[in-house]
């Protein structure tokens, strides 16, 4: 199952590679295509929640053989613990399948937007702008 | 002619942002709702460091370093927190664990205050008053090197650079208007002005930035 959704991701990201601007500072919105998006299921093979930028690494089968790595870069830990992410429920060896906004440039990397988990869970976190809007309108978050 | 100068600075000084709310409303937690970049004319020398800025050497964030308090603020997630006391305004940002103490003392200049962030001299030094309900807060000294990468990306300021901040209140709303002025870098003073929401409950939480996590290869590890 998730040696397709890694195919399809990767050429998805090769023919992003190939039209990819030319960037010039690291912020999100400048690295990930944020008008698309893309599944991706692997093994989970690390999950770093840290700051300034979380990152979690799969394991995901080649089209032609064996494995690589694909990297999911994700929000800082301040910010997913103070929008009551869920992060301890993705675990290293679980096979989750990751729905990410791609890189522009980089072929095996993308932005979280939710996992589903092996139970059917989906951990899903509505980002820093939803966050901010709903603290606006007076809500306790998103 | 002079008349006609004398009407424009008035127009100027009126147009000025005044606090609707009360200096006691700027105590708390903030999160950025908001930032708004004013005009900028940057002079042959900024034009030059612009061009040549490489976010992958020169993004002082890859070292756990704050590169200005413009850039600190112009991070969208970490809150900031202000706390004013009698003889100081307490500044506690998030982002890099910056702990900010800006002294109010009437007649000081920034020149003579001590380091605004002891962790950080390169910040510079800070003083602060009120213009009735608002904070103005004056820096001088910041090294020379980056000050901005997420705004205005690869904007640099010189040892000459000033700012003014003015925190301005407005309930559970504040806005801070940062001039630089800068004669090396900027032709005009550059305005960059940051709207915040207050974070009810909020408080301020440990960064703990790791220069071995921290660096462009952990941000973007494929390039490895």
């Amino acid at each position: 199952m998730y040696r397709k959704f890694a195919a399809i991701a990767m050429i998805l990201s090769w023919l992003l590679l190939t039209c990819a601007p030319v960037l010039a500072h690291h912020s999100v919105a400048a690295n990930f295509d944020q008008t698309r998006t893309v599944d991706v299921t692997g093994k989970v093979k690390g999950v770093a929640i840290r700051n300034p930028h979380s990152q979690i690494t799969l394991e995901v089968a080649r089209p032609e053989g064996g494995v690589t790595n694909f990297y999911v870069e994700w929000s800082d830990k301040n910010a997913l613990v103070r929008r009551s992410v869920p992060v301890a429920k993705i675990r290293v060896g679980d096979i989750v399948t990751v729905n990410v906004n791609p890189s522009h440039r980089i072929p095996d990397l993308g932005y979280f937007r939710t996992a589903t988990l092996p139970d059917g869970t989906v951990i899903s976190d509505c980002g820093f702008a939803a966050f901010r809007e709903g603290i606006a309108k007076g809500k306790t978050g998103c | 002619m002079k008349t006609a100068i004398v009407i424009t600075l008035l127009i100027a000084n009126s147009v000025q942002a005044h606090a609707a709310g009360k200096r006691a409303e700027l105590d708390g937690v903030w999160i950025l709702f908001r930032a708004e970049i004013g005009n900028l004319q940057l002079t042959p020398a900024a034009e030059k460091l612009r061009a040549a800025y490489d976010y992958h050497k020169d993004e002082p964030d890859f070292q756990c370093k704050p590169a200005s308090f413009t850039r600190i603020m112009h991070t969208p997630s970490p809150p900031i927190e202000l706390r004013q006391r009698q003889d100081r305004v307490e500044i506690n940002y998030e982002f890099m664990d910056v702990r900010r103490r800006v002294p109010l003392k009437k007649g000081l200049s920034s020149a003579n205050a001590p380091y605004a962030a002891t962790r950080y001299p390169h910040l510079g030094r800070s003083a602060g008053e009120y213009d009735e309900e608002t904070l103005v807060v004056e820096t001088t000294g910041q090294h020379p090197g980056v000050m901005d990468t997420l705004g205005v990306p690869g904007l640099y300021q010189s040892g000459q650079m000033r700012t003014v901040e003015r925190f301005i209140p407005d309930g559970n709303r504040m806005q801070v208007v940062v001039t630089h002025y800068d004669p090396v870098y900027f032709i005009q003073p550059f305005t960059v002005t940051f709207n915040y929401v207050r974070l009810p409950g909020g408080k301020i939480e440990k960064w703990d930035c790791k220069p071995e996590e921290a660096t462009f290869e952990q941000f973007i590890p494929a390039r490895k």
